[in-house]
């Protein structure tokens, strides 16, 4: 018998084109799987790689999970939804076999489908545009393996689970849902776990094995990554068997609550009571009888149809009211909008920062939290409730009746779409009650209605509309609700995803436009909002349109086929359909060449692939340019015009520029920013010259020297620049904005071939015949060594600049304040710099509040000023105690401060970051300003992150590293490091050990995620943040505390000495600038010969602990002492270059911490022993004269330690 | 007074299903009767009237509406109660009732209150308005069809089979209710009971196969085959001979034997006796002249 019904059970499906329908859909996904998981960010892996075969598979497995639960779910409740049940189960047939049976069959079918996957990945790694390079050997194997073993136990699990909530729920939605719900559940899961530390319990219980698999070969070296196949062993092989335990146990217990009856008795017994109830009410006195009589006798009163459009109105507004209703009342509804919320409540809002603090409950960031956290159920929901609307009445087959009434296809539709829209319009008002509570409860009362309201109703819901349209249609037109759904995932990706690798990525032709660009409390949306509305229009009328094709074909009679449906459109097609259609025509045509003229007319469009030519044609023709010398600059005198309010600036700019060189120089090559919006009126030289504009398309510029730049010798150079903002582009820029303009030395004219405008994926680079880009010159470069932070252009500059702004903004540059003065209603400052400063400045104009105070070192005072936006005051004295202690600090341990001010401006949240320039300071109004800061438990980041910025006036400023390898230990690692000190002082240990710790893990965190070799410390390449940032802090650190803070300060004090641009000793004897070498050099200096090895380990090699505190336990001596036996794991690895880990001797000082706890359980060291370790396992004993409460392993954090969870042991038996 | 007027209709469905064929009626302003076997496509011509389906030849004329063309002129002035329904189980019967009279164009808040109550009066409803529809009976939601074909004072109502499921009383009422209506309205009714078209029918159309057999008033057609109806009880066994000698339009069983109903033209002897001839034996002589036509035709 059970053999019967799997074979029944196969058959039908064979039969049913879904199954095929999946197969292709899995089989076209899997071809691009890899890239589109990926991303193209496969690094040095291949792309056939088994284990990136086997993380495709894992992800595919669970992005697709909507299929096991299509199959499973009704494999049994089919049946129910057929009302065949009745007949079914009538059948002489065991339960088990009818379960086992369906279950099997639909299991092998469903084998069957997700076989695609392998087969597709095959034929999309076999794809001829793969590069030959990316890809090994072909090997049927590393497909099969990864399929047998991760996959399919997946679907055993999955289907099991879904089989059975099918089985049970006998409702086609929880069907329907549970696979999404399933993923969302599991995705919040994943986030819950993210805190955790535990990647055995993670690795363990992650069903599709995604995590799992780099958890097991996170040790793998490249060689192995590209070669070996994942074992199913260990950690792997235990989540496997774990997960298809728990599938079987799910189906047992399936099976034991599956009741084999028609009617369950629950529902049977409330039939019962219901009809008990009845018969008692019929037992109706004589009088109610003969009244009913009467009624009944009575004529039947007249009414008198409205038609027109009141009553239209009227019926759209009811329609509106009762699809509302009908939603609300689904449990469904419930049971999604209780899972949202649930995410709300669990995952709460994330004010955390990238550096380890929250922000305060500002309501931009709890508005985009609550539109991050719960977009997933708005989509869910009209993906849901549009095909549960349009098919309301077929489902309950109440068609028959609608279909008669005197109600247009348009009203009717249109009321239903209008009833979901109002429905998310209610849960938007919740929501944004819901994210006013939170802030209450967090003592904010700052509520900004107007912003949760555009964060909502502005950013969000024109999205809602065009997918409810779009589901809407696709649902008339599919006119198969499942189906439908599918085809509107599809429709979406091609349209987006699809039309941007087809290199159509202008907003006219992907749907819906593009995103409108984060909220900032200075500028708002700014001039990003027009366009955004302008492209909403545009698409809106653009689905308007279609909604009106599916008003036209909508089922409506007892014939759905398409022929017959095409044949009554045409009667559909009443005046209103007309007039709609024609209206929407009319303004997409309109809106849609508004946008035309703005984005392609009035400025240039350029496509990606357009763009990516023009980088890679500048690359190929002017490069080769970079061999002529050309001059520096030595000074910048600019007289710039700001317009914020029309987006504009002009800016009149004289260079004095020079010839370091041994050569005379006959052209000077000069780059203009590449961006339409900026035009150099024109461009002259002291002398005169010729303008070669051969490369004017690159902004490129030749000026040929009438008489050439004699060695020594300097000119003039004088310049107009406009930036003009003239309609909107199709991607706007940030260059100059209402209110917070941030303009850097790069936006003018720069000398020669600029490197940043390169291209930079290596993929796409090498489309063009380029080689990889190099991260960073090597050490030893000997051109590279001559240049600093601007790229050679001029390292040391006199600075002299007047701004004008609007009246109600101020400006903030380097340099003192000469003079400042209103004229015509518009404001003037004038700053000049009394000394050379680096060539790295900054202009801001915005309409800021001013914090002045005054630092009085020795001498005259230096004036502290922190510009911010008005409210942003949270943090305000954080930031002033940040740059007094500074100051402080670094000029008793370091060198003077250089300038006689420092400002700090608060800029657009658009940088997302901080910045040092001479005497100024840039910092994102999302960085320090809002963050909200507890000071029993926060670390005081606003204070670190002004500490660290202060750090590079002189990490930076005074000594400008060369352009090479390291550079950004210089300037980085050293700024963490000084911060470090300043925030030592001012702050507990335990916080610092907070921050010391946070670094550790922000570093352990970032290299396990990147796939390009790390390299020493002293060697540090561009975009290496968790190297410069993170390490360089933890083995400064370190280092200060081998050989003392006072050792460390002395050696950067010689190397600022010797090094600082302006009077540095040996700066001056050489045109080169310092690199890590000579940094290391001043460290060893003052490095005992005993400690030597440390520098070679913390800077010029990659080291890596693996420290353990095996076992520790204590024994009472005496009253006064107390024995404390340790055993220590110890593994020390070094890293090569690439990317082995190999097992180091150990001859390293390790600490031992041992604590006491007093009364009020607060704990004390007690002991802190240096201990010599050279073997990989140690035990230890040692002597305290208080009760031990905890054994800590390397309690200063100076080790990298992979996993710092086991270093310590509590002796928790008191 | 409006007529409905229908010439050629033909309906082929895809999987060859002939259920319509070259249908022609006109039906007057009263109660008009459709009878017909399962499956004769009686529903089929009432959903095509409903304007719930596409013939694929010939016309409907209601007065001077072209019912094809304009649809939506005609269901304004349409009641319909199909032969299945359903309904949204929880919403109850005075809500959706109220709602599709929204939809039908009621929008004057006060008439709609009126004549929902009136119709939950009318069809004994009234009483359990509040309760969701999914916990009614077959016969309640029969009524609730019933209630909601008559929502717009129709000029044109169908009810297919609209009888069934219902006690006796609420039948009777029923009837009663039609009968009030046909005064001023074209009814049509469809069925399988004889009676019920005898009771309340001024004509009537005996529809099989897609084909009208017959149309006309019941009475005449009682009377046209008056005396051509004969009987006679047989064994079981002996049904099959009788078959072949005569045009058997209907056997019952009687004590264990047969008793069987023929229609000739004159006295068939043979122990037949005559009996008075009622509506069924119209129907049936119809329903099977038609299928003896068919035998004889291979």
């Amino acid at each position: 018998m059970l053999f019967e019904i799997f074979k029944f059970e196969i058959n039908y499906r064979i039969r049913q084109y879904n199954t095929y329908l999946y197969f292709i859909i899995l089989f076209l996904f899997s071809i691009v799987a890899v890239d589109f998981i990926f991303e193209g960010q496969l690094g040095p892996l291949k792309r056939n790689a088994p284990i990136i075969i086997a993380r495709t598979m894992g992800i595919s497995s669970a992005l697709l999970l909507m299929i096991p639960s299509m199959i499973m779910g009704v494999a049994v409740l089919r049946d129910f939804d057929h009302q065949m049940e009745s007949l079914q189960f009538v059948n002489p047939i065991k339960k088990s076999d009818y379960l086992l049976g369906r279950f099997l069959g639909s299991f092998v079918i469903l084998v069957f489908i997700f076989t695609a996957i392998p087969f597709g990945m095959m034929v999309g790694d076999r794809m001829p545009w793969h590069d030959p390079d990316k890809l090994i050997p072909f090997d049927f194997w590393h497909y099969l393996q990864p399929f047998l073993f991760l996959v399919v136990p997946t679907l055993f699990f999955s289907g099991s689970l879904f089989f059975v909530t099918g089985a049970l729920s006998r409702k086609l939605l929880i069907v329907y849902i549970q696979g999404f719900f399933f993923l969302i559940v599991y995705l919040v899961a994943i986030n819950l776990a993210k805190g955790s530390d535990n990647p055995f319990l993670t690795g363990l219980l992650e069903p599709f094995t995604f995590q799992t698999v780099p958890i097991v070969t996170s040790s793998w070296s490249v060689i192995e990554r590209n070669t070996a196949i994942v074992p199913i062993t260990g950690m792997l092989l235990y989540n496997r068997l774990l997960w298809i335990a728990l599938g079987m146990l799910t189906l047992v217990i399936g099976h034991h609550l599956f009741s084999f009856h028609v009617v369950r008795d629950k529902a049977a017994s409330r039939k019962k009571k219901k009809a008990g109830e009845t018969e008692n009410k019929k037992l109706n006195p004589c009088t109610m009888e003969n009244q009913l009589q009467q009624a009944q006798s009575a004529p039947m009163p007249l009414v008198f149809p409205q038609t027109g459009i009141q009553a239209n109105v009227v019926q759209l507004y009811h329609l509106t009211l009762f699809s509302y209703k009908s939603i609300v009342a689904a449990i469904s509804f419930w049971a999604i909008v209780l899972c949202g919320m649930g995410i709300l409540f669990i995952n709460s809002f994330n004010l955390g920062t990238s550096y380890g603090v929250n922000n305060v409950p500002a309501t931009y960031i709890i508005a985009g939290e609550l539109v991050e956290l719960t977009w997933i159920f708005f989509v869910a929901i009209i993906l849901f409730y549009s095909g549960e609307l349009v098919w309301k009445e077929r489902d309950t087959r109440i068609n028959l009746l609608f279909d008669t009434l005197p109600i247009s296809n348009l009203i009717n539709l249109s009321g239903k779409f209008l009833g979901l829209m109002l429905t998310l319009v209610l849960l938007i008002f919740t929501m944004i009650g819901t994210g006013m509570l939170f802030q209450s409860l967090h003592g904010y009362y700052e509520y900004e209605l107007d912003v949760y309201f555009a964060a909502f109703f502005v950013e969000v819901f024109p999205f809602l509309i065009l997918l409810g349209i779009v589901c809407f249609v696709s649902q008339v037109l599919v006119n198969n609700k499942y189906l439908a759904h599918l085809v509107v995932l599809i429709f979406i990706g091609i349209s987006t995803v699809g039309c941007r690798v087809l290199g159509l990525d202008h907003g006219l032709i992907t749907f819906g436009g593009s995103l409108l660009t984060t909220y900032s409390d200075m500028n708002g949306y700014g001039h990003f909002l027009k366009p955004y509305l302008w492209f909403k229009v545009y698409w809106i009328s653009f689905s308007l349109l279609l909604f009106m094709i599916a008003v036209l074909f909508s089922v409506r009679g007892t014939e759905a086929g398409f022929r017959r449906r095409w044949q009554q459109s045409r009667v559909q097609l009443t005046a209103p359909v007309k007039r709609i259609s024609m209206t929407a025509i009319i303004i997409l045509i309109l809106s849609g060449g508004y946008i035309f003229y703005n984005t392609n007319i009035v400025n240039r469009y350029a496509s990606r692939a357009t763009q990516h030519k023009y980088r890679a044609k500048y690359e190929q023709l002017l490069k080769p340019l970079t061999s002529l010398p050309q001059p520096r600059i030595a000074a910048v005198n600019l007289n710039l015009d700001l317009y914020p309010g029309e987006r504009a600036y002009s800016v009149k700019g004289q260079y004095i520029l020079f010839n370091p060189a041994e050569k005379a120089i006959n052209e000077i090559h000069i780059q203009k920013l590449p961006a339409d919006q900026v035009q150099l009126e024109y461009l002259t030289v002291e002398g005169g010259a010729i303008l070669d504009s051969t490369y004017n398309y690159y902004g490129y510029h030749i000026l040929k020297l009438n008489q050439p730049l004699q060695p020594g010798d300097s000119l003039k150079m004088e310049f107009k620049q406009h930036f003009t903002s003239i309609g909107f582009a199709e991607r706007p820029n940030t260059f100059v904005v209402y209110n917070g303009t941030f303009l850097d030395n790069y936006h003018f004219p720069t000398i020669g071939y600029n490197q940043d405008i390169e291209l930079e994926d290596a993929t796409i680079r090498a489309e063009f015949g380029l080689k990889p880009q190099l991260k960073r010159a090597k050490i030893n470069d000997s051109a590279a060594l001559l240049e600093g932070k601007s790229n050679g252009d001029g390292e040391e500059i006199d600075f002299e600049i007047i701004v004008s702004t609007d009246y109600n903004q101020s400006v903030v540059a380097p340099g003192n304040l000469k003079k400042t003065w209103a004229e015509q209603g518009r404001r003037y400052f004038h700053f000049a710099s009394d000394k050379p400063i680096s060539n790295f400045y900054a202009i801001l104009s915005a309409r800021y509040e001013v914090l002045r105070k005054f630092w009085y070192p020795d001498k005259e005072n230096i004036a502290m000023e922190i510009y911010y936006h008005s409210g942003h005051i949270f943090n305000l004295d954080r930031m002033m105690n940040g740059m007094k202690q500074s100051l402080g600090y670094y000029s008793k341990h370091f060198s003077p401060y250089q300038y006689q001010q420092m400002r700090i401006a608060e800029t657009p949240a658009y940088s997302g970051r901080g910045q040092s320039f001479p005497g100024l300071i840039s910092i994102s109004e999302n960085v320090g300003f809002i963050m909200d800061i507890d000071d029993t438990t926060d670390m005081d980041m606003p204070f670190f992150i002004v500490a660290h910025e202060m750090a590079h006036q002189w990490w930076g400023d005074q000594v400008n590293p060369a352009n090479v390898q390291g550079k950004t230990m210089v300037s980085e690692s050293l700024a963490q490091y000084s911060a470090l000190m300043v925030f030592k002082k001012e702050f507990s240990e335990q916080k610092v050990k907070k921050l010391l710790r946070w670094n550790m893990r922000q570093y352990l965190k970032y290299r396990s995620g990147k796939a390009m070799h790390e390299t020493p410390l002293s060697l540090v390449g561009s975009k290496q943040e968790y190297i410069h940032y993170n390490k360089g802090m933890i083995n400064l650190n370190a280092l200060q505390h081998y050989i003392s803070e006072d050792s460390v300060n002395k050696a950067l004090q010689r190397f600022i000495r010797d090094w600082n641009s302006y009077t540095g000793l040996k700066k001056q004897r050489t045109d080169r600038y310092p690199t890590t070498n000579d940094l290391l050099g001043y460290f060893r200096d003052v490095t005992a010969d005993s400690m030597q090895h440390i520098i070679q380990d913390l800077f010029a090699s990659v080291i890596l602990y693996d420290n353990k505190l095996r076992h520790a336990e204590y024994e009472k001596v005496s009253e006064k002492q107390y024995s404390v036996t340790v055993t220590l794991d110890m593994k020390k690895m070094r890293i090569d270059s690439l990317g082995n880990e190999n097992s180091a001797a150990i001859k390293d000082w390790i600490e031992l911490g041992i604590y006491s706890e007093d009364v009020h359980g607060k704990e004390n060291l007690v002991l802190l022993k240096k201990i010599m370790i050279n073997s990989t396992q140690t035990t230890l004993k040692l002597f305290v004269p208080q009760k031990p409460a905890k054994v800590v392993l390397d309690p200063n954090l100076l080790l990298i330690d992979k996993n710092m969870a086991d270093n310590e042991k509590s002796f928790n038996n008191l | 007074m409006e007529t409905l007027t229908i010439s050629g209709l033909s309906k082929t469905y895809t999987n060859g299903v002939q259920a319509l064929s070259n249908v022609s009626l006109t039906i007057p302003v009263g109660m008009f009767g459709l009878l017909g076997p399962n499956g004769a496509g009686k529903s089929t011509f009432m959903r095509t009237i409903a304007t719930l389906q596409e013939p694929d030849k010939g016309t409907i004329i209601l007065g001077e509406t072209d019912v094809l063309k304009n649809k939506h002129q005609v269901r304004k002035k349409l009641g319909y109660l199909p032969q299945e329904f359903g309904v949204y189980p929880r919403v109850s019967a005075d809500v959706l009732l109220n709602h599709l009279a929204v939809l039908k164009g009621i929008t004057n808040k006060k008439e709609r209150t009126e004549i929902v109550k009136a119709l939950l009066y009318k069809t004994n409803l009234y009483e359990k308005r509040k309760k969701n529809l999914g916990s009614y009976s077959g016969g309640m939601k029969q009524r609730f069809g019933i209630a909601q074909a008559l929502l717009l004072n129709p000029t044109l109502l169908i009810v297919d089979e609209p009888t069934a499921g219902l006690d006796p009383a609420e039948r009777n009422r029923f009837h009663n209710l039609l009968n009030e209506l046909s005064a001023a309205t074209i009814v049509i009714l469809s069925t399988h009971i004889v009676e019920d078209v005898k009771e309340l029918c001024t004509s009537m159309a005996i529809i099989c196969n897609g084909k009208v057999l017959l149309t006309g008033n019941p009475l005449q057609a009682i009377e046209d085959i008056k005396g051509k109806i004969f009987s006679k009880v047989i064994k079981k066994s002996q049904h099959e001979t009788y078959n072949e000698q005569y045009t058997i339009i209907a056997d019952r069983l009687f004590q264990g034997n047969t008793v069987i109903h023929i229609f000739s033209d004159g006295d068939p002897g043979n122990g037949f006796k005559p009996v008075e001839a009622d509506l069924s034996d119209v129907y049936f002589s119809q329903i099977f002249g038609q299928f003896t036509s068919v035998k004889k035709q291979y």
